[in-house]
């Protein structure tokens, strides 16, 4: 257990160098996020409440700098890798939840599209190494 | 494919999931006085101030009834799974379990609320997968008080009151009381509803009690039922006595209206660049502010010895009408016309240097770092909020955000096209990701470092997101057609415009709309200020 605190902040400061910018927080060890609903693969008619699941860490508001916890940012359809050296972007593709909320109402048009959480620190940063759910696949009717 | 158009409402259900952490030892967690109780020399009880926390399971017998050995098996697990390692997390010890019931204590009161939200919100997300019947439901009651500490059990006043206060909870909720709260209140993020003072049975002052609302929009609407009648009743005594104020007003201000109607009609419905150029870079030329339109904060009359700031370049534009929204995205739509009335708008976004000011008037949070001239970032929507009250303040005059129309007016600069320049991306005349020749890395360090639009205004769409009045909504079905800002009572995400330089060319036009949460900072968001001429 210790030697994985020390492999994470080793993570962490090695990481420092290679841009000023990265200061994501260390995650929490054996922290998870996954989707409570919807599952991978599932075909959904209208709006639906997506609900996210968080274990070993908690959530808290953006801008509290608690230990060990985030908040949830809800990835639509995006491609590009995340950059652990930035904030996570803010667009209609990445919507935050820095209320703290763990679930929301989501609106998508019909067709196929893909869903990831990413749990971000107080900063909107992503916690070092990253706290992502697997991509998911849902199919809107 | 982006899901452009796609946007989340937001129920603001702060569900901590907490980890599984192993199963505790029964004599670790009993274990609660053994720094104390090792060391007192002295016979006397040792007593102790503490955060007590007393749950018990709602409509436990008629769960036992449905099924008894399911029921106490899955209550056995959410103990070991859930209660314990959630108290333990907390640095909280959990003192005595009884059948449907549990009694803990923590040092501190803040640990002990967000313990028992923390508690409450993960027993939500376990109920969802059983039939309505079947829920175990905790009711939490927390107090502060002196207690007795045994080795099994912690006894006083204190807890009774706990106990109380959590026979009083309704199933799933966290009551608090008075003393709990006065520790809490500016701790934790999340909405308290007073639910007053409270006689309960064999104690003898009554106890003050608050109910734990982890959703602040809930805290809100519960306010706003609760407050309805009496805003109603109020609100109708001061129209009484603004009806005079306001006839007199009117009276005063007549003149000044025909004339602005005039300009209305004879400044055309799409200005030319070179027109509006020439509009004076004015600040407020109207003789009269109209106090309706001001924030609250804004003093009736302007303090006499008002402390010289500078303000914001702003530039003042005629009232006119023109069609806000675009069929690019579902959230612009449907197109509508909207007629303002005249108003200015900061030629620039606002400055680190106009911000720190506030900051050093002790009016704005915090003190920005960079360039002065960079625009100020990291900014929430009540953040901008208390910029624009603090500026209307020390000067008298009617400073105050922008509506969501009054932006987009401003923006198009009396155009009809995608972009204020055309209907084509054209490089270098705004700052987004991919505006430039060369992709922007950072924030420009300077506000206005592109092109003026034909109103003569900076930086409308790209270079930083720009905070305004009204409430997020989805589109605009229902959005008021005078150019006022749409808003409710308290809403939980406000509308951002203009895009910021991580944004890609979609976010520069001057029809797209976005929101984020009202009380969140962002590296990207910052704003502009309006004035009521």
């Amino acid at each position: 257990m210790i030697t994985r605190r020390f492999v994470l902040l080793a993570a962490a400061l090695m990481a420092l160098p290679r841009a000023a910018f990265a200061k994501g927080k260390p995650a929490g060890k054996d922290a998870l996020l996954y989707f409570v609903w919807p599952q991978d693969g599932a075909t959904i008619k209208g709006a639906f409440w997506c609900r996210f699941g968080l274990r070993g860490m908690g959530v808290t508001h953006a801008g509290d700098n608690y230990q060990n916890s985030g908040h949830h940012h809800l990835l639509v359809d995006v491609d590009e890798p995340l950059n652990p050296d930035e904030p996570i972007p803010q667009d209609k593709a990445h919507m935050h939840f820095g209320a703290g909320q763990t679930e929301a109402r989501i609106e998508l048009p019909p067709g196929k599209h893909t869903l990831q959480l990413v749990l971000g620190d107080a900063e909107h940063y992503p916690f070092v190494p990253p706290v992502v759910s697997k991509k998911i696949t849902i199919r809107i009717k | 494919m982006l899901p452009w158009g796609s946007r989340a409402s937001f129920r603001g259900r702060t569900i901590i999931h907490v980890g599984k952490h192993g199963i505790a030892m029964r004599g670790e967690i009993r274990d609660i006085n053994s720094s104390k109780g090792a060391n007192p020399p002295d016979s006397s009880v040792p007593r102790r101030l503490a955060a007590i926390m007393a749950g018990d399971i709602a409509a436990y017998s008629r769960l036992m009834q449905l099924d008894e050995e399911g029921t106490h098996a899955r209550v056995k697990r959410i103990e070991r799974d859930l209660i314990e390692p959630t108290i333990r997390e907390h640095h909280g010890r959990l003192v005595k379990t009884t059948g449907d019931g549990f009694i803990a204590i923590f040092d501190s009161p803040v640990e002990a609320v967000r313990c028992g939200i923390v508690i409450q919100q993960n027993m939500v997300g376990r109920n969802t997968s059983q039939p309505r019947l079947q829920w175990i439901e905790f009711r939490i009651g927390i107090n502060l008080g002196d207690v007795i500490i045994d080795t099994e059990d912690v006894f006083g006043d204190g807890v009774n009151i706990a106990a109380r206060l959590e026979g009083l909870a309704e199933p799933g909720e966290v009551y608090i009381s008075g003393g709990i709260y006065e520790q809490i209140k500016h701790k934790i993020v999340c909405g308290y509803e007073s639910l007053g003072d409270r006689k309960v049975k064999n104690i003898t002052d009554p106890i003050r009690v608050y109910r734990v609302l982890p959703d602040p929009a809930a805290f809100n609407r519960t306010r706003a039922r609760r407050q309805n009648t009496l805003i109603i009743s109020l609100s109708l005594l001061l129209l009484a006595g603004a009806g005079g104020v306001l006839w007199y007003f009117i009276a005063q201000t007549r003149s000044n209206i025909r004339y602005q109607t005039a300009a209305v009609e004879t400044s055309p419905t799409l200005p030319s660049p070179a027109e509006s150029q020439t509009a004076p870079p004015i600040a407020p030329a109207a003789p009269q502010p109209a106090p309706a339109t001001v924030p609250d904060t804004q003093p009736a009359t302007p303090p006499a010895a008002a402390k010289a700031v500078s303000e914001p370049e702003m530039i003042t534009l005629p009232g006119g009408t023109f069609a806000m929204g675009s069929n690019d995205d579902s959230t612009e739509k449907p197109i509508h016309q909207v007629t303002l009335k005249r108003f200015a708008i900061g030629k620039y976004p606002v400055s680190v240097r106009e911000w720190n000011a506030c900051a050093e008037a002790k009016a704005c949070t915090f003190t920005a770092t960079g360039k002065d001239e960079a625009p100020i970032t990291n900014i929430s929507w009540s953040d901008a909020k208390q910029f624009a009250a603090w500026l209307a303040e020390t000067t008298g005059k009617s400073y105050r955000l922008p509506t969501e129309a009054e932006w987009e007016y401003a923006a198009r600069g009396g155009t009809r096209t995608k972009y204020w320049w055309g209907e084509q991306l054209q490089p270098g005349l705004a700052g987004c990701k991919n505006c430039t020749e060369v992709a922007m890395a950072e924030l420009p360090s300077k506000v206005g470092s592109f092109k003026a639009n034909p109103f003569g205004l900076y930086d409308m769409g790209g270079t930083i997101d720009q905070w305004v009045e009204d409430c997020w909504h989805k589109n605009y079905q229902g959005a008021p057609t005078d150019g006022s800002a749409w808003t409710e009572d308290s809403c939980p995400s406000h509308v951002l415009r203009s895009g910021s330089w991580r944004n890609d060319a979609r976010y520069v036009r001057p029809s797209n709309r976005d929101s984020y949460d009202t009380n969140v900072r962002y590296p990207t968001h910052g704003f502009r200020i309006a004035l009521t001429p």
